[in-house]
């Protein structure tokens, strides 16, 4: 955790840590499991939101929750960037991490994979290897610093543009 | 599916629907504002706190301002713009605001101060003060932190209300403290009865106050007192004279300064200064000059003109009576010489004397009338006269130690004379002795006239100095000092002059005084007790001096005049006697041919009349050294005639003086000389060594001479009646007829003389005055013959020679007189 900020640090610490070790195959194991990850994901959302910080929405796609899909957004220069988001959980989750995809910007940078996925961090992967975490450390640890390191470069590149100003240039054709 | 399961997807829908808390960012709520003012919702200005976090209006900024101002009344801007968080800029600005709107506050030194605050301030300052009763105005600001001087505005115009008390130089005092000093200064200044330095008074004063209070009170400057005095002074509580603002002189002391100055001078008739300066009076001259306008001012003391009189009735009494009188005996004892030196001036009867010069005034204080001079100068004339009465005795003496010398001078000439007889010596001679005995017997007797008719002006001239001496001594009473030191002068130029030991020292002068009038010792007013006695010597040593140089001046004029005939009378001897000797010099040439007759007839010249010369000179220069020197001669007129040995004339040479003497023995020596020349020389350097005029012998004067050397020795030979005496004349007589020469030949050189003669005269002149020759010499045998054998017949024969001699010259006589007469 040396090369974090203290701020990411201090909400980590507050995200309640995963205890049953299942992947989506464990059966009852696995119900357990996404239990736990349903409470980690409330306590992070609640967090977020008490301290005006609210920024992502997601929910499980199929009953065994080994689909999710929802949206994230970023707020650069008082104005607000929403994307997709969707990840699978893999079969032999936890011990691999989610990948978390944005398929709108695929393409756009040269820290995607193929197909949208997120290149995260080198620091990431010997992190979550190390600790019990769930879907929600994967949002404030990879997601997270991701958007806000990203979403910056990509708006001024003029890569990523606002609907407000899509919306002036249709007018303008218009006229 | 779970139901728990479900039920947990239904709560995280539900967490993720809730709606989040608005929170807005720094950025945010600024932006916010900077909207509301640009869209002109804000229309007034907002102030930025230190801290950036808040916004604050003007009028916000002012109330709170007012409220932290009124919290203590003093505050400082900086404190302010701390308190409130706003920059100084904005705090400095209401500042100004706030002070135009209320009068009463004010900014001193970045500090605004109200009156509430001061009125606070000085309530405190007299609590303390009352305490204290005295506060310094530099320790007060030293706590408030705040300068002296507006400790003093904020004050002055709350004495007497606010502050109870008195403000004086930068200390503040209770009223009640103030009248204390008051009193003390009061108190301190009556009780001074003599005047006094203010600030001693002062200081004791201060020291009083620092017992009173101990050493935590604060000390009271001068000024303070001298304030107090001041007022004191205005109010006529104290009085006095308070001169330069120190120096205090009370009225009492005044008074009693003036009661005793009167009440000493109305006794004592005089005052001294001192006195007065006792009593603190700077200028006592002027004061008593003011105050007592007949007295008299002196030096060292200031007198009534009665004591004047007193002494004046003194004075007058000693001079009429012919005595002396010492003022200090009259005049009261305080007096000094220099006072009495300016009182006696002021005595008519002291002023009259000395103008008529009946008195004089010695040491400044003593009276000597004229008479009482005049006795004591005869008086010590007489002791003079008695101590020159001893020198002239032992003149005697010394003139008794002579003696034997004219005894062996006596025998001497006897001596002489006798070489004289034997050597034929011719008789003009003992004529010019004669003559010139004569001359100087008349001589003493008109020097005996003149030194008696001399004296007589000597006293009337005595008389006359003494006159004008008493008169120089009444002009010079006011100065005796200048006096003494020409006197000294002259005393050291006549000690100079006066080299003898009859003349009386001062000291002498003294010690004949004391011992003659001992009432003299002790007087006058200063420590040595010889003072007055001294003056009085110094006084009559001149008069004795006068006198006795008078004396000596005409013993010295007679001297003088003594020298003068005797040089006088050499000029005459020495010029008639070296022409003759020049006469008989110039003889001698007729036997230059023949040098043992010329060395004969030299030397018999040199023995007999050179010899002469030179003792008449010498004794004459001999007499004139003493007289010059002062050394008393019996009888200066008389010169002795005798003929000196050649001993005696050696010393008396040798007893002159400088070069004469050594001329002298030159002169001396050239006697035993070959030749005359070197005596002529050598006479010829003593005269003029003493100034004396040699003539020289010309043909008119030769002719004269030789005229009456003829008539002379033409008689002698007609009156001779010695055979033996006779022959030298006649030879003379003819060669004075045959050579026209003057020779005077000595026995030995008659024969030569005579053969010389033999182409000259007659033959039978020649014949008889051979045999004249013969005969004589026949005769001086005889004569010399007869002492040894007395019982032969010589006297016979001398007797026959004798009457055969007289025969021949008769007939010899007639013969030279007939060749004399054609």
């Amino acid at each position: 955790m040396e090369g974090w900020d203290p701020n990411t640090k201090s909400t980590l610490t507050q995200i309640p840590l995963l205890s049953t070790r299942a992947g989506p195959r464990d059966g009852a194991a696995w119900t357990q499991r996404l239990k736990e990850e349903y409470r980690a994901l409330i306590a992070y959302t609640g967090m977020n939101k008490s301290n005006d910080n609210d920024w992502f929405r997601i929910s499980a796609t199929n009953p065994e929750g080994t689909h999710w899909s929802g949206k994230c957004w970023y707020v650069h220069n008082l104005r607000k960037y929403e994307f997709d988001l969707q990840f699978d959980i893999p079969v032999t989750y936890p011990a691999t991490s989610p990948e978390i995809e944005l398929p709108q910007l695929d393409g756009k940078t040269h820290k995607m994979y193929r197909g949208g996925k997120i290149c995260l961090t080198v620091h990431f992967k010997p992190l979550w290897a190390k600790n019990w975490f769930g879907i929600a450390h994967g949002l404030c640890l990879g997601l997270a610093p991701w958007l806000a390191a990203e979403i910056p470069i990509l708006v001024d590149s003029g890569a990523v543009k606002h609907k407000d100003d899509e919306v002036i240039a249709s007018t303008t054709t218009t006229e | 599916m779970d139901a728990e399961l479900l039920e947990l997807q239904r709560q995280f829908e539900t967490a993720q629907n809730v709606k989040s808390s608005i929170r807005l960012s720094e950025r945010n709520v600024v932006e916010l504002v900077q909207k509301l003012q640009e869209l002109k919702f804000i229309e007034f200005d907002l102030l930025h706190t230190v801290s950036g976090k808040e916004y604050i209006t003007p009028d916000q900024l002012r109330i709170e301002m007012q409220m932290e101002i009124n919290k203590s009344g003093r505050i400082s801007l900086i404190d302010l713009s701390d308190v409130i968080g706003v920059d100084l800029y904005h705090i400095e600005k209401q500042a100004n605001l706030i002070l135009n709107d209320d009068l009463g506050m004010m900014l001193v030194r970045g500090e605004i101060m109200s009156q509430f605050y001061w009125n606070n301030i000085a309530e405190e300052i007299n609590e303390k003060l009352q305490e204290c009763s005295q506060i310094a105005i530099a320790e007060l600001a030293a706590q408030l932190q705040v300068a002296s001087e507006l400790i003093l505005s904020i004050l002055e115009p709350r004495l007497g209300t606010i502050v109870k008390g008195r403000l004086e130089g930068g200390q503040l005092y209770t009223p009640a403290y103030v009248t204390r000093i008051n009193a003390m200064v009061c108190g301190a200044v009556r009780g001074i009865t003599v005047p006094s330095n203010l600030s001693t008074v002062w200081n004791s004063l201060q020291n009083l106050l620092q017992e009173l209070n101990g050493t935590n009170s604060v000390s009271v400057e001068s000024f303070m007192f001298q304030s107090q005095f001041n007022s004191l002074l205005k109010e006529g509580k104290v009085l006095g004279s308070a001169r330069a603002g120190i120096q205090w002189t009370p009225t009492i002391f005044a008074h009693a300064q003036i009661e005793s100055v009167e009440s000493f001078f109305s006794q004592n008739s005089f005052i001294t200064y001192d006195f007065l300066h006792k009593l603190a009076i700077p200028q006592p001259k002027q004061y008593l000059q003011s105050r007592f306008p007949d007295g008299i001012p002196l030096d060292n003391a200031f007198i009534h003109p009665s004591t004047v009189e007193m002494l004046d009735v003194a004075i007058e009494d000693a001079i009429e009576n012919g005595n002396w009188i010492d003022s200090l005996s009259v005049l009261p004892t305080h007096l000094v010489s220099e006072d009495i030196a300016k009182i006696l001036p002021h005595c008519p009867t002291v002023q009259m004397a000395l103008k008529s010069s009946k008195a004089v005034v010695f040491g400044d204080s003593c009276i000597f009338s004229t008479k009482s001079i005049i006795e004591m100068f005869d008086k010590l004339e007489k002791e003079l006269e008695t101590l020159n009465h001893t020198f002239l005795t032992i003149q005697l003496k010394s003139s008794d130690l002579r003696q034997p010398k004219d005894h062996a001078a006596g025998d001497k000439a006897d001596e002489f004379y006798e070489s004289k007889s034997a050597g034929g010596d011719s008789g003009s001679g003992k004529n010019h002795l004669q003559k010139s005995s004569k001359k100087k017997r008349g001589k003493a007797t008109i020097s005996g006239k003149a030194a008696t008719a001399e004296t007589d002006p000597d006293i009337q001239e005595n008389i006359s100095s003494k006159t004008k001496r008493n008169r120089r001594k009444g002009k010079d009473t006011g100065s005796a000092d200048n006096s003494e030191p020409k006197s000294g002068a002259k005393k050291g130029s006549s000690k100079e002059k006066e080299g003898t030991i009859n003349i009386p020292s001062e000291e002498w002068v003294l010690q004949h005084i004391l011992s003659l009038f001992p009432d003299l010792e002790g007087l006058g007013g200063s420590k040595d007790l010889h003072e007055v006695p001294r003056h009085l010597a110094c006084h009559l040593r001149p008069m004795l001096m006068n006198s006795w140089k008078k004396k000596r001046d005409s013993i010295l004029l007679e001297s003088a005049d003594q020298r003068r005939q005797l040089l006088e009378s050499l000029q005459k001897q020495l010029d008639e006697a070296f022409l003759n000797f020049q006469l008989y010099a110039k003889a001698l040439d007729i036997f230059e041919d023949e040098p043992s007759l010329s060395n004969v007839l030299h030397k018999h010249l040199l023995k007999t009349f050179a010899t002469s010369i030179v003792d008449r000179l010498i004794r004459n220069l001999d007499t004139d050294n003493k007289l010059m020197n002062g050394i008393d001669v019996e009888d200066p007129s008389y010169v002795e005639q005798k003929t000196l040995c050649s001993a005696d004339r050696v010393s008396m040479a040798k007893g002159l003086s400088g070069p004469l003497s050594i001329k002298a023995q030159v002169l001396v020596d050239s006697l035993q000389d070959k030749k005359v020349d070197s005596f002529i020389n050598a006479l010829r350097g003593v005269a003029e060594e003493r100034g004396l005029a040699l003539k020289k012998l010309d043909k008119k004067t030769e002719r004269t001479l030789l005229h009456l050397y003829r008539k002379d020795l033409t008689s002698q030979v007609s009156s001779e009646t010695d055979p033996v005496a006779f022959l030298p004349r006649v030879v003379g007589l003819l060669y004075l007829q045959v050579y026209n020469k003057a020779l005077q030949a000595p026995g030995r050189s008659i024969s030569a003389a005579v053969c010389r003669l033999k182409d000259k005269v007659a033959d039978y002149t020649f014949e008889i005055l051979t045999d004249y020759h013969t005969a004589t010499v026949s005769l001086l045998a005889l004569l010399s013959a007869s002492t040894e054998d007395e019982e032969d017949c010589t006297s016979d024969r001398i007797v026959s020679k004798r009457e055969l001699l007289e025969t021949k010259m008769a007939e010899l006589k007639d013969l030279i007189l007939k060749t004399a007469d054609s």
